[in-house]
């Protein structure tokens, strides 16, 4: 109740956090996204088409919806199945033995001695966290330094920065191999962390979200009242910022947990491996055993079990990546 | 583009007149002088990450590149022999030449698809559009690696489920791993894999396209496919550029389907593609001054394609 009586003006949807509000309010804010996109598109009906074509269209969509899942919906069928299942069986239907658990609990387990998925697992996600989540904060401060002052070298610093898209990742990679070799880096976390905290990229989506929704008049406001600068990016810039932060937040985790040419070259203890280079080598030596060595379920569930947060994630980001994908927007 | 314009423009040093000066002196007072160097603390934290993790690696491979180490004499400076090797090097410009073809076919198959589907989401023209964007979307969140794994199960010459679906088809004895069509079936995972994340994006870029522009064609009974390849299509040309631009930026490093899919019985060289190679040359083989020269000469033509696509750009007069 108070809540309501403390809103300022300029914030008419706050509403008091309880559970339950919380929930109508996430719910309420679904429903306004989807009001404003279906006003914001035509009619259907008024592009004049042909009573066939909407079908036929939404045939094409089907066809790459099946042609998108084929993969998605192998990999949970074959989860549950032996390896005898896996290369036996029709790999559209479940076989017996079903063996969900027994494969999930695998992951759990130093198999055959290359290391554990669980380790690996955990591994990707301080990678993807720290690494991800650091990017994001340098790109945003580098971003409102880049895009709300002018100082000596700005402009020339921004364009490195920019040009260092062009440079391949295996022209930094192998030196900064070489580099961990003298620096004792080598199967250190830190070597697959700090390398991740530089997102190009990021700095250039940031800089271009906030030029579009930073108003210059809000920070000279806030100047003329005296704050000083971390207090106005902390207290003015960054509430603004949040969507576009989020984007740049989405692109870094998930570029990290991608990652898998660095992580390959520069750590050779399995207890550091992320989940790409532990699948892959997995995927290898259940290969050069020809079989023998009963991994590829392994390498079936622990595919499965690295997607799926993902695919999670994105599905529960969803707003952001629609709201804030500003790839699209920033290149008109 | 014409941002950048505005910037030059905005930023040009005034006349070094003493009223210039003096009007400087005004505006720029010290609050705001200061003000201004503060900028600086912004970006401090990230530039300092950016010269120790991307411009020194970067110089230090130019610098190795300059060395050749031999098992007798150790490390020796042997200028631009390095490069001469790389230059000569037929499997290296093989490889080059190979990503080059797998750009060529994936990127126009892979935005002809991703531009399709945007306009369809865009105009809403196919029933529950929102699921479908959601579900292209999903292959953005497989990591390539996993992306990979499971298109080879699909595709394994034995008995991959696909494999199974062509011979079924009376296309028997193929093998999607084998030399020949490698190639397509890798163009094929990118194309999974990508596809989604280019249509959201050029869905993002066509919701810009003002609506009264396309309520006035329709007013005029302009067909929908015109309305999309006159109106819509050269509005989000800047953005189809971009994405040309970045997907051959990362075509031409292909690494991680052909590496794990060599993993699975795929046919893939050592130098593959010019990043295999890279990786061959100096991890395999521990030849790192040679593969950092490739990484370079790598980089070098990157550089290259895109200056030269950007003049060829400026002077065709569609940037400013």
């Amino acid at each position: 109740m108070s809540a309501i009586g403390l809103r300022r003006p300029g914030a008419p949807d706050e509403v008091p956090l309880t559970p339950e509000t919380r929930r109508q309010r996430r719910r309420r804010e679904r429903r306004q996204e989807r009001q404003e996109e279906r006003d914001a598109t035509i009619p259907v009906q008024l592009y004049g088409l042909r009573k066939g074509t909407v079908a036929l269209i939404t045939t094409a969509c089907v066809l790459f919806a099946i042609f998108t899942l084929v993969p998605v919906v192998w990999i949970i069928i074959n989860s549950t199945k032996s390896q005898t299942g896996i290369f036996s069986s029709f790999g559209f239907w479940f076989a017996r033995p079903f063996q969900f658990f027994h494969n999930f609990s695998l992951l759990f387990q130093n198999v055959d001695g290359n290391g554990t998925y669980l380790q690996w697992f955990g591994n990707t996600v301080l990678y993807a966290v720290v690494g991800g989540g650091g990017a994001t904060i340098l790109a945003g401060l580098a971003g409102y330094g880049f895009a709300r002052f002018r100082f000596r070298g700005s402009r020339l610093f921004f364009y490195i920065i920019v040009g260092a898209l062009l440079v391949p990742i295996a022209a930094i990679t192998l030196p900064l191999y070489l580099v961990y070799a003298k620096a004792h880096l080598i199967n250190s976390p830190w070597g697959m962390i700090l390398p991740s905290l530089v997102s190009p990229v990021g700095v250039y989506l940031m800089r271009t979200y906030i030029d579009l929704s930073v108003p210059r008049e809000l920070l000279d406001a806030a100047r003329i009242d005296g704050a000083g600068e971390f207090r106005i990016f902390y207290k003015v810039a960054l509430p603004l910022m949040v969507p576009g932060l989020m984007t740049v937040l989405l692109l870094s985790v998930v570029a990290v947990w991608n990652n898998y040419f660095l992580p390959l070259i520069i750590f050779s203890k399995n207890s550091l491996y992320p989940l790409t280079v532990g699948i892959g080598v997995w995927s290898q030596v259940a290969e050069r055993s020809g079989g023998n060595s009963d991994l590829y379920p392994l390498v079936v569930m622990g595919g499965l079990v690295t997607i799926a947060p993902l695919i999670v994630l994105f599905l529960v980001l969803q707003r952001y990546w629609r709201g804030g994908m500003l790839l699209g927007s920033i290149a008109n | 583009m014409s941002d950048t314009a505005l910037d030059t423009a905005r930023d040009a040093p005034p006349p070094p007149s003493r009223a210039a000066a003096q009007r400087r002196s005004d505006r720029g007072s010290a609050w705001s002088r200061r003000r201004d160097r503060r900028g600086l603390w912004f970006i401090t934290p990230f530039m300092v990450a950016f010269v120790l993790f991307t411009v020194v690696p970067l110089l230090y491979a130019i610098y190795e590149s300059l060395f050749t180490t031999r098992i007798i004499g150790g490390t020796v400076f042997s200028g631009f022999s390095n490069y001469s090797t790389v230059l000569k090097s037929g499997p290296f410009w093989g490889g080059f030449g190979r990503v080059v073809i797998f750009g060529a076919i994936q990127i126009p198959v892979m935005l002809v698809i991703a531009f399709f589907f945007a306009t369809v989401f865009d105009l809403g023209v196919a029933k529950f559009g929102r699921v479908f964007r959601t579900i292209f979307f999903i292959p953005f969140a497989v990591p390539v690696v996993v992306a990979a794994l499971m298109w080879g199960f699909l595709l394994e010459p034995t008995y991959g489920p696909i494999t199974h679906l062509a011979n079924a088809f009376g296309f028997t004895g193929t093998n999607f791993l084998s030399s020949g069509l490698l190639l397509p079936a890798i163009i094929l995972i990118a194309i999974w894999e990508w596809t989604g994340y280019n249509s959201i994006i050029l869905y993002t870029a066509l919701k810009s396209v003002p609506r009264d522009v396309v309520e006035a064609a329709i007013l005029d009974d302009t067909p929908l496919w015109k309305i999309v390849v006159k109106i819509k299509l050269p509005m989000v040309r800047p953005a189809i550029v971009m994405l040309i631009f970045l997907n051959s930026i990362g075509a031409l490093q292909l690494f991680v389907e052909p590496e794990i899919l060599s993993y699975q019985g795929g046919s893939i060289t050592n130098t593959w593609t010019p990043v295999v190679d890279v990786y061959n040359t100096s991890i395999a083989n521990a030849q790192y001054n040679l593969g950092a020269a490739m990484a370079v000469v790598l980089g070098l033509v990157i550089i290259v394609i895109s200056v030269g696509s950007l003049l060829f750009r400026r002077r065709s007069g569609e940037l400013a």
